[in-house]
């Protein structure tokens, strides 16, 4: 979101020394503590929150609904924790006691690792997806994102998360097994057939399998357990589809490709500071046809 | 027969004289003029205190709306609105002058929120997963509210106390600028022996 502050890390161990410290040895031992954890996790580690462990936040509903935001020196995303106490890929958590005792919990959301995050980040008008409401994830490997759209649709909601690869699907297993509202599908995506006694009518799909036939995987899709009406997210890669072609014209001809299976593409986003050539496409199926006669009138 | 119209469903009314739903005397007014009767007693009569509840649909969804909590709604999972005090104000007014307490530090135009009011907020701590053990902030560093963590970088501390410094400078600038001694030079005569 914004420039990560290196500096910040090692400041912020640096503070605690700086009392009891005193002459150089001691500052060097805490800048030896401060900077080579900090360097090791480097890039990954910085946008997952450049808050620091016991820092307070003011936390805010996001635009989005079920979406948060804390906001400090730095602003991050959040969701609200469907299972408080627990993370799933050892993400910070914002802790929050309400004036009546009890106590709220979230979890950080990091952008570089989630592409519906970083498309929240860059300004995404309409994610569709909101408490209630039912998704299929195409693609959802060991759950991080899965884990966020569940908190998102909470325990009236809930999430079909499909991945074909039995190694991160026993990553998806177990973190359903905390999870009520997710049902974990490991099946191959393009098969809907073999998973259609587990999924019902759903409200969204998003698919981030990075396969090239992943528009005709998501229509497939789409035709056994989208609603008409119904929306859905397609992140593309641009290597995947075609390496040969600048970025824009593989996803231009993605959005046609979506479009000869009536799924209409209402927003292309690319998702510049935290991935490279890639892309995410919003969009609604079968939509209902707005009669030129009523807008005249 | 005609005479008798064909009863659909129940009807039942309470048996006060003059007060029917079929009479036609149409007002209010005629109707209260029934106050000698035993039954029923004008709203004027009845005792401050004795509360009955409304009649009127109005009030009675008024009433209802009261007792509704004041949250940001099922969306965002009911997070309640805070009960407003000076520490929470002042939390409130640091967030928006964030973007002058570090020159180096640029924030993006977020949306203004000054329309929805800025009602809903939670204040909480961050706990960091045990890989960030050595990246937290120590007890001792850890503050009591937002405001106060906001404002305790030693970095940006400095950086603050330079720029107030600079302003009094200015405010003050009417005296002579040849007399304006710091620091350990400012001694009077006395002192100035050596």
């Amino acid at each position: 979101m914004r420039h990560p502050q290196r500096g910040r890390g090692g400041g912020g161990c640096g503070r605690g020394l700086a009392r009891g410290g005193g002459g150089s040895a001691g500052r060097g031992r805490g800048n030896g503590h401060g900077r080579r954890p900090g360097g090791v996790k480097g890039r990954e580690r910085e946008s997952d929150g450049g808050i620091i462990g016991g820092s307070k936040v003011l936390v805010m509903p996001h635009r989005h609904e079920g979406v948060f935001i804390a906001m400090n020196i730095k602003d991050v995303l959040l969701t609200k924790n469907l299972v408080p106490g627990e993370t799933v890929d050892n993400e910070k958590r914002i802790s929050v006691q309400n004036e009546d005792r009890t106590n709220v919990e979230y979890r950080v959301w990091n952008p570089h690792r989630s592409k519906l995050a970083a498309a929240i980040n860059n300004g995404i008008d309409n994610i569709w997806i909101k408490p209630g409401v039912k998704v299929l994830y195409l693609g959802a490997s060991s759950g991080t994102t899965v884990s966020h759209v569940s908190d998102i649709v909470g325990s009236e909601g809930c999430v079909y998360a499909v991945e074909h690869s039995h190694i991160s699907g026993k990553g998806l297993v177990t973190m359903a097994k905390k999870r009520t509202n997710v049902v974990p599908i490991i099946e191959d995506a393009r098969q809907p057939s073999k998973y259609r006694m587990l999924v019902g009518m759903v409200d969204v799909i998003i698919s981030d399998v990075n396969q090239p036939d992943q528009a005709k995987i998501l229509a497939h899709n789409a035709s056994y357990f989208l609603k008409p009406g119904g929306h859905f997210m397609i992140s593309i890669k641009a290597n995947t589809i075609d390496a040969t072609l600048a970025a824009e014209t593989v996803y231009q001809k993605e959005v046609e490709k979506l479009q000869m299976e009536e799924l209409r593409a209402s927003e292309l986003l690319p998702l510049e500071p935290y991935e490279k050539d890639h892309a995410c496409v919003f969009g609604g199926y079968r939509l209902p046809r707005k009669h030129k006669a009523a807008t005249a009138t | 027969m005609a005479e008798t119209k064909p009863l659909i469903g129940l009807k039942w009314e309470p048996k006060f004289p003059g007060l029917s739903l079929e009479s036609n005397t149409g007002s209010k007014v005629a109707a209260e003029s029934h106050e000698s009767s035993s039954l029923w007693a004008s709203k004027s009569d009845l005792v401050d205190g004795i509360c009955l509840p409304p009649t009127d649909p109005r009030k009675i969804n008024k009433m209802i709306r009261k007792q509704l909590k004041d949250t940001a709604g099922s969306n965002w999972f009911d997070m309640p609105a805070p009960t407003m005090t000076p520490e929470l104000k002042r939390d409130l007014q640091l967030l928006k002058l964030r973007t002058v307490m570090d020159p180096s530090h640029h924030y993006k135009k977020s949306v203004s929120r000054s329309k929805v009011a800025e009602k809903y907020f939670q204040v909480g701590t961050v706990i960091e997963p045990a890989q960030e053990y050595y990246g937290r902030l120590t007890k001792k560093n850890r503050k009591a509210t937002f405001a106060e963590d906001l404002v305790s970088d030693p970095k940006i501390a400095q950086y603050r106390k330079r720029k107030i410094k600079e302003i009094e400078e200015k405010n003050r600038a009417v005296t002579n600028k040849r007399w304006n001694k710091k620091g350990n030079q400012s001694k009077n005569k006395k002192q100035r022996r050596n």
